[in-house]
């Protein structure tokens, strides 16, 4: 469950979100649109507590915005996967070592670790990549990576911040689908995208983000 | 345990995955641990060095040409309880005949006809000493002995050594606080920009739901790796400057010095490296940590 109540954050540079209401169902699966610098990134952000609301409270499942500090933001996060637009896997680690990290986190022992990462592999059609440097791939096999290492440890939500901004129409397409398989097993799924043509008639609710106010599309 | 064991070996596998910057912080590292083993070592030494400088302290006293054996003995005897005396040792006048015969190799009495050469005394001083040595005093005692014609010794000399080892003496522990202080800023400093290349990394975990303790632990292992790499290669340089420093005083000068060192200098520097790793990886790591 996500919700947002009256939630205002604003930036040092001055852009933000303003006076946002919204809430998520456990199990459903919301796109997020917007255009570039519409605040999209911001809401995120605040939903996995990199940001705390200047105003308002975000709740996401048990833990509340105005209780959190560095030692529960690690536990909110451990039921949280998330997807960037740049990927953001360690560059010095193979896809192996990258998609097996949350696992580690958690305190998962080795021989689950590794069949678990294999599993998730085979999900994202990355068998035999495991060895590769994120360097050594292409942009969709390393989001599909990035996919990998958000689902492994089975989280109650995937926070997806513009997966397809790096990506061609085929592997952009080809990404919403493995999300929307995820979704099938009952994981929550929120998606930025500012590609109104890649979401449209999927039959999925839409927020649309504009100049930092949020309304239902 | 599967957690502890993972996050020492990912710090021992960092070492290896960024090799360069390990490269340039073992460097460093052992750059700063040398001079520090070098102080160390120099400090452990200086006072076998005074102490040498000081078995070679000689003072020369001559006696009145018409003093008796007997007379000088016993002057011998009170100058030898003079405090600072080590020992006192006579030249009656055929020990001077020897010992002219011996350097020139002439006898003065076939020169001459006669021994012009006085009786005498070579007195050592008491090189134990902790504080600085003050020749002066030991002098005016002697002198004040009758029947003495003459001293010599190399007053100049004694004083600017003594000197010397006095300003050594009282500044050393001061400039090895700042070599040590320099030391430890240079590896805090190494570390802090090797955590600062990878804070993206550190970001990323934090993104992933590590907690502190998990971030900052690899970097702590890996700072204590790259120090306890660096202080390994200190020991066998310290230890072939120390060998070639001798080799070169037994060989090339007149010295029969030989500088010694001490194994407790390594154990010194091993527990200075662990802390200090320690200390510049945990406030490194915790500086990008929000």
């Amino acid at each position: 469950m996500i919700e947002f109540q009256n939630v205002s954050y604003t930036h040092k540079k001055g852009y933000g979100i303003n006076n946002i209401n919204m809430s998520i169902d456990d199990g459903a699966f919301t796109f997020l649109i917007g255009p570039t610098g519409s605040g999209k990134t911001t809401l995120m952000r605040l939903i996995y507590f990199d940001l705390i609301p200047d105003n308002g409270l975000v709740k996401v499942n048990e833990f509340l915005s105005n209780t959190m500090n560095y030692k529960t933001i690690p536990k909110a996060r451990k039921k949280i996967g998330m997807v960037f637009q740049d990927y953001k896997l360690l560059s010095d680690r193979n896809v192996f070592e990258n998609i097996a990290l949350p696992l580690h986190v958690i305190g998962f022992n080795i021989k689950e670790i590794s069949d678990r990462v294999d599993e998730t592999l085979e999900l994202v059609g990355l068998q035999g990549r495991e060895k590769h440097f994120p360097y050594e791939l292409s942009g969709g096999e390393q989001q599909r990576a990035c996919l990998a290492r958000a689902m492994i440890k089975e989280p109650d939500i995937i926070l997806a911040d513009e997966p397809t901004g790096n990506l061609d129409p085929v592997a952009s397409f080809e990404l919403v689908r493995l999300l929307e398989t995820i979704h099938e097993t009952g994981t929550t799924i929120l998606m930025a995208s500012h590609n109104y043509n890649l979401i449209k008639g999927r039959g999925l609710p839409i927020y649309e983000l504009k100049d930092g106010v949020l309304r239902i599309r | 345990m599967d957690k502890f064991f993972y996050l020492v070996f990912e710090g021992v596998k960092n070492t290896w995955r960024h090799k360069m910057t390990a490269l340039t912080a073992i460097f460093s590292l052992f750059i700063a641990l040398y001079i520090v083993g070098l102080m160390a070592t120099a400090g452990n030494n200086s006072y076998k060095i005074i102490q040498y400088f000081r078995s070679k302290y000689k003072i020369e006293v001559f006696f009145n040409p018409n003093i008796s054996n007997e007379e000088a003995i016993g002057f011998i005897h009170k100058i030898k309880k003079i405090k600072g005396v080590r020992t006192a040792t006579l030249i009656d006048k055929d020990d001077a005949v020897r010992i002219f015969n011996d350097q020139f190799g002439e006898n003065i009495m076939d020169l001459l006809g006669y021994n012009p050469l006085p009786t005498s005394a070579v007195i050592n001083l008491n090189k134990n000493t902790k504080t600085t040595m003050r020749v002066e005093p030991i002098i005016k005692e002697i002198r004040a002995i009758s029947e003495i014609d003459e001293i010599r010794y190399q007053g100049n000399l004694i004083r600017k050594i003594e000197r010397n080892y006095k300003r050594l003496a009282d500044n050393f522990p001061y400039l090895s606080g700042i070599i040590v202080l320099i030391a430890t800023l240079i590896i805090y400093n190494t570390i802090k920009l090797s955590v600062y290349a990878r804070r993206e990394t550190i970001k990323t975990l934090q993104l992933i739901g590590a907690t502190r303790s998990f971030i900052k632990m690899p970097f702590l292992i890996e700072g204590i790796f790259l120090g306890l790499i660096a202080v390994t290669l200190v020991f066998p340089a310290l230890f072939i400057t120390v060998e070639g420093t001798n080799y070169l005083l037994s060989h090339f000068t007149s010295f029969n010095f030989k500088v010694g060192f001490d194994s407790l200098i390594y154990i010194w520097l091993l527990f200075l490296v662990f802390f200090i790793s320690l200390f510049g990886s945990y406030r490194a790591a915790s500086s990008f940590l929000k």
